[in-house]
């Protein structure tokens, strides 16, 4: 079992807090081995980040640190979405926000389009949760980790007041998407 | 001992506290800064003390006088930063100070591309600081590592008596993965040697048996003497040769007579089978390990050799590693320099620099399309 995770957004979408909490909830919590990286623009806010996760039950899965042919990937913002398609594998699940994305890329994957920003703003009444919907969604399609691994990790890693917030908008991308 | 997910960085910061660093001098500089950062949040609930100051040179003057008052101490830097940094590594050799310095290596010359990895300070480490000296220097893979040869860099500082280079990068430093953060108690910490003389019968620079002077502190009650001057074993400057000689002999002979506390080294699919041999280290290796998976699962006798202490190099297991196989391809994410240190020692087996010059980090396919057109 390995999943390579790619996730690609804007800087303040919470792609590199997607990343800690997948990376958490697998290394801490489901005792899986995990590697990944990150990246990301100078700028508080706006510039491209991007989160790389490898998770595996095989230590030998993870020496390379970044995504060599992801079968999950994110796209939360159209930033260079080209350049990321050759990491994709023709199998991979493919999650794009669709609040950003005019125009879907085209290829061979499961490609599920939901506006996540969209939905957070609109039902939990702050767009800043859709990175959570996202990966409730994400979890839900693919079962790569277990809920209560995830949300433990949710609970470990965002501040205690924002907590209930993100947790809900998990379950909403987890069970409504 | 805890089982954490963190970066690169911040089990270094986790690496010094638990090896006892109470003194950490920096100035930001990415990819280093958030070992500040992250420090700056921790080490005072431990009892110590995070100081930023003007410059990089001024952090590392710092780091050494508060080693000579008796704390561990440490600064983290980058490249440019290292620069104005490798005069002091010179004070710190010549007047036995123990310190580490982690240098996590960006692209550069210069300012270079600032967030993104490079290999290329390998050299810098070792050549850089002026005069006779033979400083330790590290360099992790992951994050387990990253915590465990901190320790290490500190553990080698006070035994030894000189400062540790703790060379990272890029990638390393925001690579995220699980790492086990152990107690005091579970892992081996070593502190400096003190005098077991009377105070007016201590020279500072009076070796025992080791080639390592007991180090009294400031304010122990014994007299202290930071010589940057060529001294004797009183701390005097004396210009003679007779003194001059035995003390840089002493110098680089202390590091090499505690080489088998220095050197570490990993070794992959080696055995007498193997017909080649990469050799990666850093972040780097990483990626080359994933390649020599791919080459065996296509039959190739490929193992790998992976040296985790830099400098200083011991010949013997380069020999011994090298002896029996036909090819050794060096990989490093520079122009090739590493290459030249494990050459001098490599007698049989062809050479083959892999220089692969990369801002991210080498892929195994990179590295696979050129091994593969030398098989």
């Amino acid at each position: 079992m390995k999943w390579e995770i790619l996730i690609v957004g804007r800087g303040g979408q919470g792609v590199l807090l997607l990343g800690h909490v997948i990376g958490v909830a697998a290394a801490k919590y489901a005792k899986l081995y995990v590697t990944g990286t990150e990246a990301y623009a100078s700028e508080t806010r706006g510039g491209e980040s991007r989160s790389d996760v490898i998770i595996s039950d095989n230590p030998e899965d993870v020496d390379f640190v970044k995504v060599r042919s992801a079968n999950v990937a994110l796209f939360m913002y159209p930033y260079n979405i080209d350049s990321y398609l050759n990491l994709l594998n023709p199998n991979a699940y493919v999650f794009i926000d669709a609040t950003y994305f005019k125009e879907s890329p085209k290829g061979p994957w499961k490609l599920f389009k939901t506006p996540y920003t969209e939905i957070a703003e609109k039902t939990l009444g702050n767009p800043r949760v859709g990175n959570m919907v996202a990966l409730g969604h994400i979890i839900g399609r693919t079962k790569m980790l277990n809920p209560e691994h995830v949300e433990k990790a949710i609970e470990e890693l965002i501040p205690e007041k924002w907590i209930n917030l993100n947790i809900e908008a998990f379950r909403k991308g987890l069970k409504e998407l | 001992m805890k089982l954490e997910f963190m970066s690169g960085n911040m089990a270094i910061a986790e690496g010094a506290i638990t090896a006892g660093m109470r003194f950490f001098a920096g100035y930001p500089i990415t990819p280093a800064s958030d070992i500040m950062e992250y420090l700056a949040e921790v080490l005072p609930e431990k009892g110590g003390l995070v100081v930023q100051y003007e410059d990089e040179i001024a952090s590392i003057n710092a780091a050494l006088g508060a080693s000579w008052a008796g704390v561990k101490s440490m600064t983290a830097t980058s490249g440019p930063g290292f620069s104005l940094m490798v005069e002091a590594l010179s004070l710190a050799a010549i007047t036995e100070t123990p310190v580490v310095v982690a240098d996590i290596m960006r692209a550069g010359p210069s300012t270079g591309v600032p967030t993104k990895t490079s290999q290329s300070d390998v050299f810098q480490v070792r050549y850089a600081p002026h005069g006779e000296h033979l400083i330790p220097a590290l360099a992790p893979w992951s994050v387990q590592e990253a915590y465990d040869l901190t320790i290490k860099a500190f553990n080698i500082s006070e035994l030894v008596r000189t400062p540790v280079i703790l060379l990272s990068d890029a990638v390393v430093a925001h690579m995220w993965e699980s790492a086990i953060i152990k107690d005091v108690n579970e892992v081996e910490i070593v502190n400096r040697k003190k005098p077991s003389t009377p105070p007016n019968e201590y020279m500072p620079y009076k070796p025992d048996e080791d080639l390592i002077p007991p180090m009294a502190n400031f304010g122990e009650g014994y007299k202290v003497l930071v010589e940057s001057l060529a001294h004797d074993e009183r701390g005097y400057y004396r210009q003679s040769n007779d003194v001059y000689r035995k003390l840089i002999w002493r110098l680089i002979n202390k590091v090499k007579r505690h080489i088998d506390k220095i050197y570490d080294y990993e070794t992959y699919y080696l055995n007498n089978e193997t017909e080649y041999l990469i050799i990666s280290y850093g972040s780097t290796a990483r990626s080359a390990l994933a390649a020599v998976r791919d080459l065996r699962r296509k039959g190739v006798k490929v193992g790998m050799f992976r040296p985790k202490t830099l400098w200083p190099t011991k010949e013997e297991v380069i020999k011994e590693v090298t002896k029996d196989v036909k090819k050794v391809f060096v990989v490093e994410n520079n122009t090739g320099k590493m290459v030249a240190e494990f050459e001098r020692y490599i007698k049989k087996a062809e050479v083959v620099s892999i220089p692969i010059l990369s801002l991210d980090i080498p892929t195994p396919e990179e590295i696979l399309e050129v091994v593969s057109s030398w098989l």
